[in-house]
């Protein structure tokens, strides 16, 4: 396995002399040949991860009984405070069955990208089209007997970014605007689901809906939209002054690229 | 978190402002995209470099769109109806009505014990009353034997007009409270029923609608290869007046023929919808009536059954002629040695007979009342047993429909997905994104995707 990782590697490296020479009159804040994508779907049916989600299910129905049988007769702050303990519990036990994988995932990706010359590696999802594809590489050094072992050299500064959206998601003014929001379509949804009661027709009840949809985009545009241009604008400001090409949701990121998001809340605020 | 706020959009998952909110914005956004995309380079510096596509923009103005707001509107009007706290019951007072009902019965059952301590007491003041006349008559000039017959008669007349006049009170209250349990199962089973035949008619009427848009998109599939080529030969600029109304010809056949295949389907579809619109009203009238008719004969049951028990407690309230006292805890009945033997035997036998009757009705007046109140109470498990069934109904539809969504919007992306793959070649941009949270300097393909989306509508 080892030897088909050195070829592996070897023939990456040959491939990406290749491209860098092909590529030469294109090089510049452009140039794509260093991003990969990853299904990490194919990687969580890995047989490994299967096992540990089997584990975990099992432990969180054993841990649910435990705390329905403790809650049962427990105060509204107690069960709280149980609630809080076996939400612990179970975190605790997601770290110790998913920890070594994740770990292990994340050497075996390094490992990969940095053979393939990539500076980021995305989730596949958000690939419309091109792209290094490396989740067979990464099965098949995860599957492979030994260890994956980590890259020696750090990936090179990419030009694509990241931000964690629920991070500017918590800064003070934006949440202030969504949880208004939030109870505002709080109390659209009663208002609507009693109309709805009322409704005697399928023409009333589109009325209804439609109403319904109406008043929640008018709020949308008048208390969201402002503070999501303004979001919008702080991060493609923050982008343009790093250099960046592109700036996707750290959800999406799955090795590499440029965290922006302190850069962007420290804007914000 | 704001999933159903921001509807159409596959990032509602991530629950994240900014993402979300790209799809609620998408004019704003287009705006913003269009003026970058204005001041961009042209084609020819674009090779190598980086595209993304708004997804959400491109999905909006694909020709099964409608069909997946049709998608989210239904779950949307179902998460509402089905899934708000407030409206989680079909009868909001169900639980009102059942504690009304428990009062009322329990109350009446109060009643019941009271009067027939009433009964008891009186009873047990006419024995004395005549024990004593016995007594006086026999020894002091009291009144004669048929004098204590006459006044125990009277007594007992005025205690069973009495009681007739609380038995009558009791019997319309039952009444009335039965006639509105009956209005309220009336209306709880209209509802139901109306519910199951709409869900009906909206799940075959779904179910038509999905057959319509995967005819249409396996039509469109089928001739996006030839659309494509004479796209493509149009755009040459080398393509002589006849070649290209020719081309266009061959295109405006291709629409013409889809168009065409569409609509027959469609006015099948509606064909078959209005039939089991009819279909539909029949059955909810039909099984309607049956379940009036039950209730209806469920309820006049009870009453007679009520109205009898009600008739047999007054009719057995004849006069007692026997003292009746607790002594030192005990129930001590005495009939004076004196009396003459056939009056004594008479007024023993019929206090032995009344006191004997008495204590049946007793028990079975509360046995009645207990009944009545376990058939009532399972009545209304039913209802709420049917109010239950229609909750976890509401919640499979809610899944079927997610899931037909999920399969939709699948398809729409895929299409799209070819599109932008095609334009990206033809540009020679090398990787192409969406769900990109802010564009910096890559080349946006969004209109361009646009264009070929549109154009399959034509």
């Amino acid at each position: 396995m080892n030897q088909l990782f050195a070829r592996g590697r070897a023939v990456a490296l040959a491939f990406a002399l290749g491209a860098a020479i092909l590529a030469t009159p294109a090089i510049g804040a452009n140039d794509v040949t260093d991003i990969g994508s990853l299904d990490q779907q194919a990687l969580a049916a890995l047989p490994a991860f299967q096992t540990a989600n089997k584990q975990l299910n099992a432990y969180g129905a054993s841990l649910q009984k435990q705390y329905l049988g403790r809650a049962q007769h427990a105060s509204q702050s107690e069960q709280q405070r149980l609630a809080g303990e076996f939400q612990g519990r179970m975190a605790d036990k997601q770290r110790q069955l998913f920890g070594p994988l994740f770990g292990r995932a994340q050497v075996a990706i390094a490992s990969v990208a940095s053979s393939k010359n990539l500076t980021v590696v995305v989730d596949k999802r958000i690939v419309v089209f091109g792209g290094q594809d490396i989740t067979n590489n990464v099965k098949q050094l995860l599957t492979g007997v030994g260890d994956p072992v980590p890259p020696v050299t750090t990936p090179p500064p990419s030009k694509v970014g990241y931000v964690d959206q629920s991070a500017i998601d918590q800064t003070p003014k934006v949440k202030a605007v969504t949880d208004d929001f939030l109870k505002f379509k709080q109390e659209q949804d009663k208002a609507a689901a009693d109309k709805l009661k009322g409704a005697k027709t399928a023409a009333d009840r589109d009325n209804v809906l439609k109403d319904y949809r109406k008043t929640l985009d008018d709020q949308q545009n008048k208390t969201l939209k402002p503070m999501v241009d303004s979001t919008r604008s702080a991060i493609g400001d923050v982008a343009k002054a790093k250099g960046l090409i592109l700036v996707v949701d750290k959800g999406n990121i799955v090795f590499g690229g440029v965290d922006i998001t302190k850069d962007v809340t420290d804007k914000l605020k | 978190m704001m999933g159903s706020a921001f509807r159409g959009t596959e990032r509602a998952a991530t629950a994240s402002l900014i993402a979300l909110a790209l799809a609620v914005c998408a004019p704003a956004f287009l705006l913003l995209s269009g003026c970058s995309h204005a001041t961009k380079a042209p084609a020819p510096a674009e090779k190598g470099t980086v595209g993304y596509v708004i997804m959400d923009d491109l999905v909006k103005k694909h020709p099964l769109y409608d069909q997946l707001a049709r998608y989210d509107r239904s779950i949307e009007a179902f998460d509402l109806t089905a899934t708000a706290p407030q409206v989680a019951a079909s009868d909001p007072h169900l639980a009102e009505r059942e504690r009304d009902l428990q009062k009322q019965l329990n109350d009446a059952a109060d009643r019941t014990r009271k009067l027939i301590d009433q009964k008891q007491k009186q009873y047990q003041q006419q024995e004395s009353a005549a024990i004593a006349a016995a007594l006086r008559g026999a020894g002091a000039g009291g009144p004669s034997a048929a004098q204590i017959s006459s006044s125990v008669n009277a007594t007992a007349r005025q205690q069973q007009s009495g009681v007739a006049t609380q038995a009558q009170r009791d019997l319309n209250a039952y009444r009335s409270t039965l006639q509105k349990q009956d209005t309220a199962q009336v209306n709880a089973a209209q509802k139901a029923l109306s519910v199951r035949a709409d869900r009906t008619y909206r799940a075959k009427a779904e179910e038509l609608q999905s057959k319509e848009s995967a005819l249409s998109l396996k039509m469109a599939s089928e001739d996006a290869p030839q659309r494509l080529a004479l796209r493509t030969k149009l755009t040459s600029l080398a393509l002589d007046d006849a070649a290209r109304e020719d081309a266009q010809k061959q295109l405006a056949a291709i629409d013409r023929k889809e168009s065409d295949a569409l609509a027959a389907a469609r006015n099948r579809d509606q064909q078959t919808l209005v039939a089991l619109q009819a279909q539909l009203k029949d059955q909810v009238q039909t099984d309607l009536n049956a379940q009036v008719a039950a209730i209806r004969k469920r309820s006049l049951g009870s009453l007679a059954q009520r109205q009898q028990s009600l008739a047999r407690q007054v009719s057995n309230l004849g006069g007692p002629a026997v003292r009746t006292t607790v002594v030192n805890g005990r129930v001590k009945q005495q009939v004076s040695n004196t009396l003459p033997p056939a009056l004594r035997a008479r007024i023993e036998q019929l206090h032995s007979d009344y006191q004997k009757r008495f204590q049946a009705d007793a028990k079975t007046t509360i046995a009645d009342f207990q009944k009545t109140r376990q058939d009532l109470g399972k009545r209304y498990a039913q209802l709420h047993g049917l109010d239950g069934a229609s909750q976890a109904g509401a919640q499979a539809q809610i899944l079927s429909l997610r899931k037909k969504r999920e399969d939709l919007y699948g398809e729409i992306k895929a299409q799209i997905e070819r599109e932008v793959r095609l334009i990206a070649q033809q540009r020679g941009i090398a990787v192409v994104l969406t769900d990109i949270v802010a564009p910096a300097g890559g080349v946006d393909l969004t209109p361009d995707a646009l264009k070929d989306i549109e154009s399959l509508h034509e």
